[in-house]
């Protein structure tokens, strides 16, 4: 379900999505039904695909056991649970599978960590939280140079339960927003942020739009000469709520700090 | 926060198994939600893909 509200985000980007388990069409149609699942959800009942490639999970008993989940008749025969990122050649770029039974990663996380959102050499982070969020904000770089465009990144991390609203949403409502102070010799461009989806409250006819789980906010920013501001002030506007009620709209206020790189240049 | 305590089964070593980095993904033909069968590269269709497996859609 996460990873079906992601989708317009991989679809953007231009990726195809499958997802295999060995489950029979049957129960694939109910669960594509009951999700809106719309990405091929492939059935590979008697686990032949799962056993060739070997993902077989042959301690399935024992994990049961371990996380205290009543053993399942026909549990025996699925998968790890993981994914596989390919490249357009279909090269296996890179593998995710988890040791911990219980973890998951959200649509938009694996779509960032796969393909490089983030990269290891970012700026240094600042954190901060709120009510029902925390938050952490990075540039893309740890110094910035001339006529180059940077990237600032927001993630947000909604708590269990809560969701955050988004737009477009009726008057009168906090929509997510981010926003930096204006600095004179950057220019700002437009936010992207992973999709909200729609969201109907009981009782209302408006449509509301909603972020849950992990949001990743991004802001190209480009510096047009070196500025005198050694930080920059990153405010993100938010209220989160759950089913039926609202936490205060908050604020999150970071200050990221700005490096020149090579300041020798710049002075010339 | 504390760790989570190990499970006391061995830890799946990750690297080993299935397709490895660097190899062609595998031949896959199945069919789908619907019944129709999916040749996944086809599908692909030189697109860059993820692949999820997952325990099941039943429970």
């Amino acid at each position: 379900m996460e990873l079906q509200r992601a989708l317009p985000d991989y679809e953007r980007v231009g990726l195809a999505v499958f997802a295999i388990s060995y489950d029979p069409v049957s129960a694939l149609a109910a669960f594509a039904e009951k999700h809106g699942i719309t990405y091929p959800l492939l059935s590979d009942q008697g686990s032949i695909v799962i056993r060739r490639l070997g993902l077989l999970n042959e301690q399935v008993q024992e994990q049961h056991a371990a996380f205290g989940i009543p053993y399942r008749e026909g549990a025996n025969g699925v998968a790890y649970p993981g994914a596989f990122i390919l490249d357009r050649d279909g090269i296996v770029h890179e593998k995710r599978f988890l040791e911990n039974y219980r973890e998951r990663e959200t649509g938009a996380a694996l779509l960032e960590q796969a393909f490089g959102s983030e990269s290891a050499a970012h700026g240094p982070e600042q954190r901060a939280s709120g009510p029902g969020v925390a938050g952490r904000a990075y540039l893309d770089a740890p110094a910035y140079r001339l006529a180059q465009r940077r990237w600032l990144t927001v993630e947000l991390q909604i708590g269990p339960g809560l969701h955050v609203f988004g737009r477009p949403i009726p008057g009168g409502y906090v929509p997510l927003e981010l926003s930096v102070a204006p600095i004179e010799g950057i220019t700002v461009g437009e936010v992207q942020a992973t999709a909200p989806r729609p969201f109907q409250i009981a009782g209302l006819e408006e449509q509301f739009h909603v972020h849950e789980g992990r949001v990743v906010l991004r802001l190209p920013l480009t510096f047009q000469r070196r500025v005198e501001a050694e930080s920059l002030p990153v405010r993100l506007r938010y209220q989160a709520c759950s089913a039926t009620d609202c936490l205060p709209p908050g604020t999150l206020e970071l200050a990221l700090p700005l490096v020149a790189e090579n300041l020798v240049d710049l002075d010339r | 926060m504390t760790t989570p305590a190990r499970p006391p089964y061995p830890p799946v070593d990750v690297e080993r198994i299935g397709p490895a980095l660097g190899a062609r993904f595998p031949n896959v033909v199945l069919p789908d939600q619907h019944g129709a069968p999916v040749d996944l590269h086809a599908v692909r269709a030189g697109r860059r893909a993820l692949v999820l497996f997952y325990r099941s859609a039943a429970w």
